[in-house]
């Protein structure tokens, strides 16, 4: 597979998860839009660090390069922050919905005033 | 034949751990999973007969006539559960590759997994003393 | 075509079109059990990269417990009525064509892009967890570290947001 396909479907990834935050109003879908678009992206760092490590194969040899496990582990921390940031994004959520009992983002035009 | 016992051929076993061969047994199992929820639906959907009187449709709540909606909204206490245990799920991810290298690694990991597991346990004495997992109020 | 190369093709049909159905169902319920397959699948993509750890910790954590929290939270506030308000049509169609615009500016800047390294039919082994956790407790203790400290800050937050008084 060349890399750019990689590249394509996470572009088209990334701007679905675009579209959904623009066409849809209620919260928790926008919420789940922004984890596509985080997932797009960690799709594209672990193809670029694998392109990387064929890169470094190829000049050094097969055996023994690690190069790529760099980017492997950044997907890993975006992960790993994600899941903190979900759980604290959900339970805003929730206290907004226990005060407004709605999950219209339009509501939340309010906090203007 | 290796193939459909469910056994990768050998060679590319040791040979390539990453050939897409290994993940065989994985993709069947998967598919034998969806196969047999699919042929159990349409099995009763096709093979079961079809009287379709009030009383049939109507939902079963042990004899006893339908009382409101099914969907209530759940008290907020298995949501603040729900949301600890997602992050007590990501401590253990890191378990994991620690466990795969515990004695390459020695003291100075174990200080640093250590250091990391006091920083969850002063979240987790946090959660017990502002009672967050306690079920009664 | 090799069986890499027509996994890829499904995987990447499966993920489009489960990631468009999130989009487009109006019942909440529906867009997370889309999304879970859209996960599942960018997982299957993870294999096909060499990236083994990251494809089970995907679902670990992506598909089985943070899609699980938002299944608690639709349940939670009963919105499975379908009782979302609709944006206004214009401002959705507005919204189509915004992104569209996006992907295909991004998609012709980058199709010349010149490629040569061919990715996913080299193995390599960098992506099993023996080799990630070597690096991971060497060379990143302190993001590490660092990580469990975000951790006790999104707990404290978590409680503190989600208890009643």
């Amino acid at each position: 597979m060349p890399i750019n396909y990689y590249i394509f479907l996470a572009v088209i990834l990334f701007c679905i998860g675009v579209v959904g935050v623009l066409t849809r109003r209620n919260a928790i879908i926008i919420f789940m839009c922004i984890e596509l678009m985080l997932n797009a992206v960690n799709l594209l760092l672990v193809a670029f660090s694998k392109a990387h490590h064929a890169v470094a194969a190829i000049n050094a040899g097969p055996a023994g390069t690690t190069a790529g496990t760099d980017g492997q582990m950044f997907v890993f921390f975006i992960m790993v922050v994600a899941a903190a940031e979900v759980s604290v994004g959900l339970a805003i959520i929730v206290m907004m919905y226990r005060n407004t009992h709605s999950v219209d983002v339009n509501f939340l035009n309010r906090l203007k005033h | 034949m290796d193939v459909l016992l469910l056994q990768a051929v050998k060679s590319v076993a040791t040979a390539d751990v990453n050939s897409s061969i290994n993940y065989l047994p994985i993709v069947l199992q998967l598919l034998v999973a969806i196969g047999i929820v699919v042929l159990m639906m349409t099995g009763t959907h096709l093979l079961g007969p079809k009287r379709k009187t009030e009383d049939k449709l109507k939902n079963f709540e042990s004899g006893i006539d339908a009382v409101g909606n099914a969907r209530q909204p759940m008290a907020i206490k298995y949501f603040l559960v729900a949301i600890l245990f997602v992050l007590f799920d990501v401590e253990v991810i890191f378990f994991y590759p620690y466990a795969v290298n515990f004695r390459a690694l020695g003291w100075e990991g174990f200080l640093a997994v250590l250091g990391f597991v006091g920083f969850f346990l002063v979240g987790f004495i946090y959660i017990i003393k502002k009672g967050a997992l306690s079920w009664e109020d | 075509m090799n069986v890499t190369q027509i996994l890829f093709w499904l995987l990447s049909a499966l993920t489009v079109f489960s990631a468009l159905v999130v989009i487009t169902r109006k019942n909440p319920v529906y867009s997370v059990l889309w999304l879970i397959i859209t996960f599942i699948s960018i997982s299957g993509h993870y294999i096909l990269l060499n990236a083994q750890f990251l494809a089970v910790v995907n679902v670990i954590v992506y598909a089985g417990a943070i899609m699980v929290l938002f299944l608690f939270v639709i349940m939670l506030m009963n919105l499975n009525a379908d009782a979302e308000p609709q944006k206004n049509k214009w401002l959705q169609f507005a919204g189509v064509i915004a992104g569209g615009c996006l992907a295909l500016v991004i998609i012709a800047a980058l199709k010349n892009v010149d490629a040569k390294a061919r990715i996913a039919e080299t193995g390599s082994d960098i992506g099993l967890i023996e080799n990630l956790g070597k690096v991971l407790f060497t060379q990143y203790v302190l993001p590490f570290e660092i990580s469990s400290v975000l951790f006790l800050s999104a707990m404290v937050g978590a409680v503190v947001i989600g208890k009643k008084n």
